[in-house]
């Protein structure tokens, strides 16, 4: 078509179901259904971007008016986009143990119930389950007669118990999901471990703010490499000028035992087949042996930016790409936890992770645990409560100073430009010195 | 329309009752790279929600494509029958409804080159401080609701909106600023354009400040984020009866200094949450939360209503066509005695950040303060570089000294900048 130099459709549909118990109460359960597609267009100057709902795969005429209608509105677009070259293709999706989509809802409301009912203890006022799977069929096709299909299914669950005594209400909350199939048997015990979380917080203290020796389990040291590292290698933010990484590759900011990659090729939560514009996944070391190593792209931001691969585009079903994390971790070290406890001798350890937010440009960042110890003598003492952890990127990452030798990985969600895509973070435990840790306790 | 009227009749062949939530829309925006646009989008929407009740058992499903709607209803039919029965009293029936004034704007267009005009009278109002622009955006939007049920309800709401977002640095130092509203005459472009680089070039070379009780002053967009994700929360019914709410207990009790009300005004000229039913078909009215510092009641949807033998408030909001009906709020407002907050040297707080890692359930948080001055006599004195803050949601509302004269529109939320004295910081 006259003008267009590129385009881009990726097409989803899909299915997804949904169950929700609470206090034993089946509150909903049921499946829905999604078919839509998002149309970019290159024409000279900026992009033009076409969303549209209960989409039907079209040709000829049709896709044409499409383009169309997707070109003038680039027309109103002053900056002119440059892809970059990367290498397009499609890795297997992993074999499904169990394929959730083939199991009766009945079966698996049964299941969540039992999950829920593991939570049901004395002094749980409350205990709530949900199941979510999600089934999405995904088709890319581009101008450069690019062609992908893959289907991919993700489904796993979420456990809450609270537990209340004087006034005061604590909960305990548990998650597994997973791209490998269905999850949901032989669960009891998560239920169980969420009461037991509950109760025990009510007991917890409140921890003292300041600067602290502390030690980081495997998946809040990955919010950690999430927010205070993943963030600001996105190449957008280091293009608007929005990161604080900005021009810094080779600057040392860690110590050599750290090393943070993002790998949407790994079969975790965070895998994607191929990237949201058909360009084939690679790993990507973001910081290597402490030192600014490479930036996560898009073939937009790879062009703009420089240093770093494309494949790291993606997208909400619907939504264009954005410059996104997949499964990012800090690479194990050769510490062991013993040696690692050892080492804090006195300080705080944080378990569990409530989420976190940064601010690339003024490179701060903050994030919550679920809970932590208090560390004296190398040993976990008191149960301590709502403690936080904020910092600044370019200094903090020098306090990493021991990183254990086992890595593991908890799937989440994250939320950028208003699309929350699917992840996972890891790391082996860490010990960070000179942490700034927020708590409203006074001793 | 026909397939709504028709998709009820096959419905009810099957179940005792039907709900058809039918939304169309159309949305353009365009979003800024540094100073240059960078994109325009343009989103054709679509979606039908369907609900099913039959003997208590509630089951719902929906669709992107209207056209499989008998799928979908086969699907809500299937998902009403593993749901726990519960006393269910019906569906309402058609009802006179409230006057409320229009959100919606006939004159609006929604075309890249309206995006384009308010990009770039943000990016006039830019220039007035010496801070680059990172990004930004620009977006009209107009969408047609149906809500139509077995019991004879078939009610149109028309909405526009239009929303605006600028985001500045200088050194290393970021400011960010928006606006929203239903109408383009009721924006102010320039305004978000210059607030978002006069943050990010006055908060630069700030001092840091000792960790100690220091009297804050949260603005409208800091204080909506401690109140939203934890407060307004437990003022939902659904949270009361599943003993999730902190504020269970305090029915007629203070909760917040009693020169403060809070309340829910669905009938409010001006924000876009305006409207005379709610995501059931109750005609809305205003909730009165907290009247003079007490608890006066709940908020309730129709299940939890009929659940737990109460009434609704009219209460229900659906955040797409693609979700079930849950307990909200429309317009909430937090309101009462106004005063100058700002006389006085006060901390002032612009925005927050990791507010959403608060404790839901106890309203405990730790986050960090972004954009942070002292302010006196109404002005911006010197920059603070960081800190911390720690507290307490809900205790904090018992130490609210003092609320602005002013207020703001905050997404559903209608707020004054808030003081609160002696609140614990941790500075460097």
């Amino acid at each position: 078509m006259q003008g267009i130099t590129y385009f881009d459709l990726r097409h989803v549909t899909g299915e997804s179901t949904h169950i929700d118990i609470d206090n034993s109460v089946v509150e909903s359960a049921g499946t829905s259904f999604t078919n839509i597609a998002v149309l970019r267009v290159l024409s000279g100057h900026g992009w033009g971007i076409l969303q549209i709902d209960n989409y039907t795969p079209c040709k000829g005429k049709k896709f044409e008016d499409l383009l169309e209608r997707a070109r003038r509105l680039a027309g109103i677009t002053e900056e002119k986009v440059v892809l970059g070259e990367a290498p397009s293709g499609i890795l297997p999706v992993p074999p499904i143990r169990e394929d959730p989509y083939e199991i009766p809802l009945e079966e698996k409301s049964a299941l969540l119930a039992a999950i829920e009912k593991g939570a049901r203890s004395p002094g749980i006022v409350n205990t709530r389950a949900n199941y979510i799977e999600r089934v999405e069929n995904v088709h890319f096709s581009d101008s450069s007669d690019n062609e992908f299909s893959y289907r991919m299914t993700r489904s796993g669950f979420n456990v809450l118990a609270v537990a209340s005594r004087n006034g005061d209400l604590q909960m305990g909350y548990e998650r597994e999901h997973s791209i490998h199939g269905f999850n949901l048997r032989h669960q009891e015990d998560t239920g169980r471990k969420a009461a037991t979380t509950a109760l025990a917080l009510l007991d917890a203290g409140a921890p003292k703010g300041g600067k602290l020796r502390a030690v980081l389990d495997p998946e809040l040291a990955g919010v950690f490499a999430h927010e205070a590292v993943g963030h600001a290698s996105e190449g957008d933010l280091i293009f608007e000028g929005n990161s604080v990484l900005k021009g810094r590759t080779g600057e040392k900011i860690g110590n050599e035992i750290l090393t943070i990659v993002d790998d949407p090729g790994t079969h975790e939560f965070g895998f994607d087949p191929v990237d949201a514009e058909g360009v084939a996944v690679t790993r990507t070391e973001i910081i290597r042996k402490g030192v600014i190593n490479a930036f996560l792209h898009s073939r937009e931001t790879l062009a703009a930016v420089g240093n770093g691969s494309a494949g790291h585009a993606r997208a909400m079903p619907g939504e264009p790409p954005l410059v996104r994390m997949s499964n990012t971790f800090i690479e194990a070290g050769d510490a062991t936890e013993e040696e690692i406890f050892a080492e804090c001798k006195n300080g705080i350890f944080l378990k569990g992770s409530r989420g976190g937010q940064v601010d690339p440009g003024r490179g701060v960042f903050q994030f919550n645990a679920e809970y932590g110890y208090l560390i004296e003598n190398g040993e976990c003492t008191r149960m301590v409560r709502d403690v936080s952890l904020s910092g600044e990127i370019l200094t903090t990452l020098h306090g990493i100073v021991l990183c254990g030798n086992k890595r593991v990985m908890s799937p989440g969600y994250c939320g950028k430009g208003g699309q929350s895509v699917p992840v996972s973070d890891g790391a082996p435990h860490i010990l960070l010195t000179d942490a700034v840790v927020g708590g409203s306790g006074l001793d | 329309m026909d397939w709504i009227d028709q998709l009820i009749q096959e419905g009810t062949k099957a179940v005792d009752e039907v709900e058809v939530y039918y939304g169309e829309g159309t949305s353009v925006s365009a979003d800024l790279k540094k100073r240059t646009i960078h994109l325009a989008t343009n989103s054709i929407d679509c979606g039908l929600g369907i609900r099913v009740i039959h003997k208590g058992q509630i089951g719902s499903s929906s669709t992107s494509n209207p056209g499989q709607w008998r799928k979908c209803l086969a699907a809500a039919i299937a998902s009403s029958k593993l749901a726990t029965a519960q006393a269910w009293e019906g569906l309402p029936e058609q009802k006179p409804l409230p006057e409320i004034p229009s959100s919606f704007d006939p004159t609006m267009k929604i075309e890249p080159e309206s995006a384009r005009d308010l990009l770039s009278r943000m990016l006039e109002g830019a220039e007035t401080h010496p801070a680059d622009v990172t990004s930004g955006s620009a977006g009209l939007s107009s969408v047609e609701v149906t809500l139509a049920n077995s019991n004879g309800i078939r009610y149109t709401d028309h909405h526009t909106g239009v929303s605006l977002s600028l985001e500045a640095i200088y050194k290393q130092s970021t400011g960010y600023e928006f606006d929203s509203a239903w109408s383009v005459s009721m924006v102010d472009p320039a305004a978000v354009g210059e607030r978002a680089t006069f943050f990010a070039r006055n908060s630069s070379e700030g001092e840091e400040i000792a960790t100690g009780e220091y009297d804050l002053l949260l603005s409208p967009l800091a204080y909506a984020e401690l109140l939203g994700g934890v407060f307004v929360p437990a003022l939902s019914g659904r949270s009361v009866h599943a003993k999730r709410s902190r504020l269970g207990e305090f029915l007629g009790k203070s909760v917040v200094s009693e020169q403060v009300s809070m309340y829910d005004d669905p009938h409010r000229p001006g924000p876009g949450g305006s409207i005379a039913w709610d995501a059931e078909g109750i005609p809305t009215r205003r909730i009165d939360f907290v009247r003079d510092g007490v608890l006066q009641c709940f908020a309730y949807d129709l299940k939890t209503a009929y659940r737990y033998g109460r009434k609704s408030t009219g209460s229900a909001v659906r955040g797409g066509s693609n979700g079930l009906p849950s307990i909200g709020h429309h317009n909430f407002v937090v309101d009462g005695v106004r005063s100058c907050v700002d006389d006085s040297r006060v901390l002032y707080v612009n925005n927050l950040i990791g507010a959403h890692t608060a404790n839901p359930l106890s309203g405990d948080f730790s986050v960090e303060l972004s954009n942070v001055f002292w302010m006196e006599n109404g002005e911006f004195q010197e920059p603070v570089r960081s800190a911390m803050f720690s507290g307490n949601v809900f205790d904090l509302h018992h130490h609210i000294a003092g609320m602005s004269q002013k207020s703001r529109t905050v997404g559903s939320c209608i707020l004054p900048s808030i003081k609160i004295n002696n609140q614990h910081i941790i500075g460097k």
